[in-house]
């Protein structure tokens, strides 16, 4: 995400008042002395960034959009982001940098515009609450001279005619809803530093499931009198991707004569040549940028950056989601008796030109406000591009030091564009609607405009936005974060007015926490550098374990910290087992389900891949106790197969129509957050014992559901895919270690206890416990090497996901025969005239209520069968597949740097490969386990 | 179209002459300017996600090109 702009860093040794006072005078000399000499003299706008190590976790919240009075029960789109990264020195002139950025989104997203009115209304609650999936079908409707939606109002007395009038002309979001999928970027930028120039090489590259960019650039920087002023020279090229994979029902949208060239591999549908059963939508493009810049420094307190940008564009710039509803009118119609005239509205795929040009212009404005110690920024950014977007950007902060390293900074930006010359909410076209069954109407794709966009992103609006960013700068180097934003967006606020109706508004909240360690300051504030004998005594005492194995050191000193992250990453691929034996699809189909529900399975995993992102956070309040917290991200992803010889469906399932990249799920988000101490017990210069006790708390997820765009709601997602435990989980550990010369050695045995029995969703994860045992060996005093054994039995899951109803459930038997129509009046004077009371017909209406009692129970166990078929359909929705007894042998290597810039900084490296697998029920094979472990004790 | 573009670039390049003629601040003069609020980005891994939001949500995605960031399809 970093790429042109220099991200200037706060001074690790702000030369401020605040500061000053604690430095010694001959210090403080020959710091300003050192300032002056050009090599180390800093320009403020783009301070050397230091050595560091930052991680960011953040959490994007949409609104629930506004459906014109519509309910809508359907989650908004919500992102969760990780970041990780770390600059480092290579030498005093090289300095290389690297990010990790991965974000998990899914919810409910607008794909095209409808008509509040008339016969639409029907559609939106068709398509919202039903299914949950647009109407891809065309709809009708009669409008006026100026094509304004009619309804039949009355009928004329005379001769019956009906009589329209216009209703409500508003329009209203059709959305559709995704299942999680996962964005990962990697990227990097190696910076060569001159006295006053620099150059930064930079790259890299961010991928989902459908869309793929590479990226590269290169910016200069030059400095002139003393770096009072820089120029700054960018220049970026990207490469994009996009590959999607289409349905059937997608696939209606989609005229295959305006996409011919971008469609592959389709798959022909022998009963209607013009709606293949599927294909694939792709496209490539293209950006070029450049940036120029000069930063200034006005005065004392004032410094301005000014800076202009171009970028080009070329290719498949539209989004494949977007759609925009047409209205259809043919103009060889005769128009009925009160004028009115037939219109056929019907969703096509949107397009946008494959030429942009844009061009920016930003001015940066930063003064300080010598009295409160305070810094102002102003900022204004201009955008103009020849799709006829111009936008205005203002945003103003306040950074506002409040003492013991505490900063807030409160922000307000305000954002204004008009809306591109292709954008509408709905596009008429004169002439009758192309083909929609088996008849190709001829058709002329001359008569459309040349594009067409209803993204509200290009709309008219303007958005408003406010937050505050408070950080905390404690000793030692370490800088902790959170922020906070509210946006709100709303045709109303258009610079000028004219912008979209209501319909489009809406609103979001971003909310990140990071947390950032920044290893100079360490160093300065002797975190290592002054310490290096007991950092040593800690390298070489207690960090020889394998990276898997967690609370397997303590920091043996008071008042120590430790940083460290930790990433795990397990696959299952390879046969399906039952116990320890592969078995063939037959007997998964037969076994692997339950076959009184769902008719057996249908489908099975061929891999599954858990990633694992962990904070490891220690802080040793004294030497015999250490406080631990490790928050976690996880991210999953599976891929299935059709069984062979499977039942058939009973209905469309969340795998059917499978067989493209779709024929998978992935997860992502925040897993559960352990808390532990450490006990010390034992302790002399060979032996070491203490005790974990802990708890996780259930802060991942357990309550994803499958839900893919245009399709339906298919329940709970496989258990294995769900973020967390859902329960509060009892940890504990007891780890021994050993040393003597070059050699190390260790064993622990530790458990998971579910304190709950039930999760919010219904089931609890089986209970863990593991043994381990391991031995290494030092090769140098930097380098060691490990085996280890490991012994894993879990048990299975308990209970299973609430079960829901399942569609057209029927509760009440005597809903389906209601009173009122076994109720007749009586004859009372008897002259065969109906003229006394109601009275009910009681033999007919208890014939009714036995035939229900019979015929309800046999639908509802149907509509339950056709769910679990859908639900309940693969070995992984069985809670007795879960589970079993694993032994593994690990490899490991241990980097532990004892001296130098990176003095108390390990990495560690452990393959786990399984040797001996015993599953509960019908499981997956496991292919083997990667731990990496960084960590730094200052 | 044309016109915006170019009175753009002529009152940015007047603003360019204009700071080469602002008055020498010297370097042991520039403590206020090294501190950290006074960065021009003060909180670079937080600007780069609302950088990466307004970019998926607004149609100006403001020279965010090339710094990667994905389809924001959503």
């Amino acid at each position: 995400m970093r790429g042109l702009t220099n991200h200037p860093h706060p001074s690790p040794l702000p030369l401020g008042e605040g500061t000053a006072k604690m430095i010694p005078l001959s210090l403080h000399a020959l710091t300003a002395a050192a300032l002056i000499l050009p090599g180390l003299l800093q320009s403020p706008a783009y301070a050397a960034d230091d050595d560091e190590v930052d991680f960011q976790y953040s959490h994007y919240q949409e609104g629930k959009r506004n459906l014109g009075g519509v309910v809508n029960d359907l989650n908004a789109i919500e992102v969760e982001g990780l970041h990780g990264g770390a600059k480092v020195s290579l030498t005093d002139r090289i300095k290389f940098a690297f990010n990790y950025t991965q974000d998990t989104w899914g919810g409910a997203t607008p794909r095209f515009n409808t008509p509040v009115d008339g016969a639409n209304s029907d559609i939106i609650t068709h398509k919202i609450l039903a299914s949950a999936s647009p109407k891809y079908n065309v709809f009708s409707n009669k409008i006026d001279a100026n094509n304004n939606i009619l309804n039949i109002i009355d009928s004329d007395p005379v001769d019956g005619h009906s009589i329209y009038a216009k209703q409500d002309t508003r329009w209203v979001h059709t959305l559709a809803v995704a299942s999680p999928e996962t964005r990962k970027q990697g990227d990097f930028k190696l910076s060569y530093q001159w006295d006053e120039t620099a150059l930064d090489v930079g790259g890299g590259i961010s991928v989902e499931n459908d869309y793929e960019s590479r990226f590269g650039n290169l910016s200069l920087r030059q400095d002139f009198n003393q770096k009072q002023a820089s120029v700054n020279l960018g220049l970026s090229y990207t490469n994009s991707d996009t590959t999607v994979a289409l349905s059937e029902l997608d696939l209606v949208y989609i005229d295959s004569s305006f996409y011919k060239d971008q469609l592959d591999d389709i798959i022909d549908n022998p009963s209607n040549p013009f709606r293949p059963k599927g294909a694939t939508l792709k496209g490539n493009r293209q950006d070029w940028a450049t940036t120029l810049g000069i930063t200034q420094i006005l005065n004392q307190d004032a410094l301005i950056e000014a800076s202009m940008g171009y970028t080009r564009s070329t290719g498949y710039m539209a989004n494949p989601y977007k759609a925009v509803l047409i209205e259809y009118i043919d103009p060889l119609q005769t128009p009925g008796l009160s004028g009115e005239r037939t219109a056929l509205f019907r969703p096509v795929l949107e397009k946008r030109p494959d030429l942009r040009n844009q061009w920016n212009w930003a001015m940066r404005y930063g003064q300080y406000i010598q009295p409160l110690d305070a810094a102002l920024h102003l900022d204004y950014r201009f955008n103009h591009d020849d799709w006829g977007v111009n936008a205005h950007t203002f945003e103003a902060d306040w950074g506002q030091p409040v003492g013991n390293g505490w900063t807030i900074t409160p922000r307000v930006r305000y954002y204004s564009q008009s809306a591109a010359d292709f954008y509408q909410p709905v596009f008429v076209v004169n002439q009758a609607a192309p083909q929609v069954s088996l008849i190709n109407v001829p058709h002329d794709p001359a008569k459309y405009p040349a594009n067409y966009s209803s993204d509200q992103r290009l709309s008219g609006y303007g958005a408003l936005s406010g937050g505050v960013t408070v950080s905390k700068q404690f000793t030692k180097g370490v800088s902790m974060e959170a922020g906070f934003e509210y946006y709100s967006h709303a045709g109303s606020l258009k610079l000028g007015g004219g912008g979209e109706d209501k319909f489009a508004d809406f609103n979001y909240y971003v909310a990140n926490a990071a947390l950032k360690v920044n290893l100079e300051a360490l160093t300065n504030h002797g975190g290592i550098g002054s310490d290096s004998s007991d950092s040593n005594h800690y390298t070489h005492h207690h960090d020889l374990a394998p990276a898997g194995v967690l609370f397997s050191h303590m920091l043996t000193q008071a008042d120590k910290f430790m940083v460290g992250y930790r990433y795990m990453r397990s696959s299952e691929a390879g046969d399906m087992l039952h116990g320890t034996v592969a078995v063939d699809d037959a007997r998964v189909v037969n076994q692997g389900c339950p076959v009184d529900s769902a008719g057996g399975c249908r489908q099975t995993a061929t891999g599954m891949t858990m990633n694992m992102h962990m904070l490891d956070l220690m802080y040793a309040p004294t030497d015999w106790l250490n406080l631990m917290l490790m928050p976690q991200f996880v991210d999953m992803e599976m891929t299935l197969r059709p069984l062979a010889g499977a039942p058939p469906d009973l209905d469309v399932g969340h795998h059917a129509g499978s067989g493209g990249p779709s024929s998978g799920h992935t997860t992502g988000g925040v897993g559960d957050t352990g808390m532990y101490a450490l006990f010390k017990l034992f302790n002399n210069p060979i032996h070491h014992v203490h005790l974990g006790l802990g708890l996780s708390a259930p802060t991942g997820d357990v309550g994803i559901r499958v839900r893919k765009l245009s399709h339906q709601d298919l329940g709970y997602i496989h258990y294995g895919m769900q973020l967390g435990s859902g329960t509060w989980d009892f940890k504990p550990s007891l780890t021994y270690t050993g040393q003597t010369g070059a050699w190390a050695w260790g064993s622990q045995v530790n458990g998971t206890k579910r304190l709950e029995d039930r999760n919010s969703s219904g089931y609890a994860l089986g209970d863990l416990f593991q043994g381990t045992a391991w031995g290494s060996h030092s090769l140098t005093d930097w380098l060691s090497v490990s085996v280890r054994g490991v012994y894993t039995w879990q048990g299975s899951i308990n209970h299973q996901y609430n079960r829901e109803r399942p569609k057209g459930f029927i509760s009440d038997l005597s809903s389906q025969c209601l009173r009122s129509d076994y109720m007749y009046q009586g004859d009372t004077n008897g002259d065969g005239e109906p003229d006394g009371p109601l009275i009910l017909d009681a033999p007919a209406y208890q014939a009714c209520l036995a035939a229900a009692a019979v015929s309800v129970p046999a639908d509802n166990a149907i509509a339950q069968q056709k769910q679990d078929s859908i639900q309940r359909s693969t070995p992984m929705d069985q809670p007795s597949n879960y589970g079993g007894h694993y032994v593994d042998v690990g490899f490991g290597l241990n980097v532990n740097v004892p001296y130098g810039k990176f003095a108390g900084h390990s990495l560690k490296f452990e393959w786990l490969q399984p040797v001996y697998t015993d599953v509960n029920g019908y499981q997956l094979d496991r292919d083997g386990a990667l731990s990496v472990n960084w960590s730094y004790a200052f | 179209m044309k016109t915006t573009t170019s009175t753009a670039n002529l009152l940015m390049l007047g603003l360019g002459i204009a700071l080469t003629a602002c008055a020498p601040v010297q370097p042991w003069e520039r403590g206020n300017l090294a501190k950290p609020q006074m960065a021009l980005d003060l909180y670079p891994l937080q600007s780069a996600l609302r950088a990466h939001n307004y970019g998926s949500r607004e149609a100006a995605a403001g020279g965010n090109a090339a710094q990667g960031g994905g389809c924001g399809c959503y």
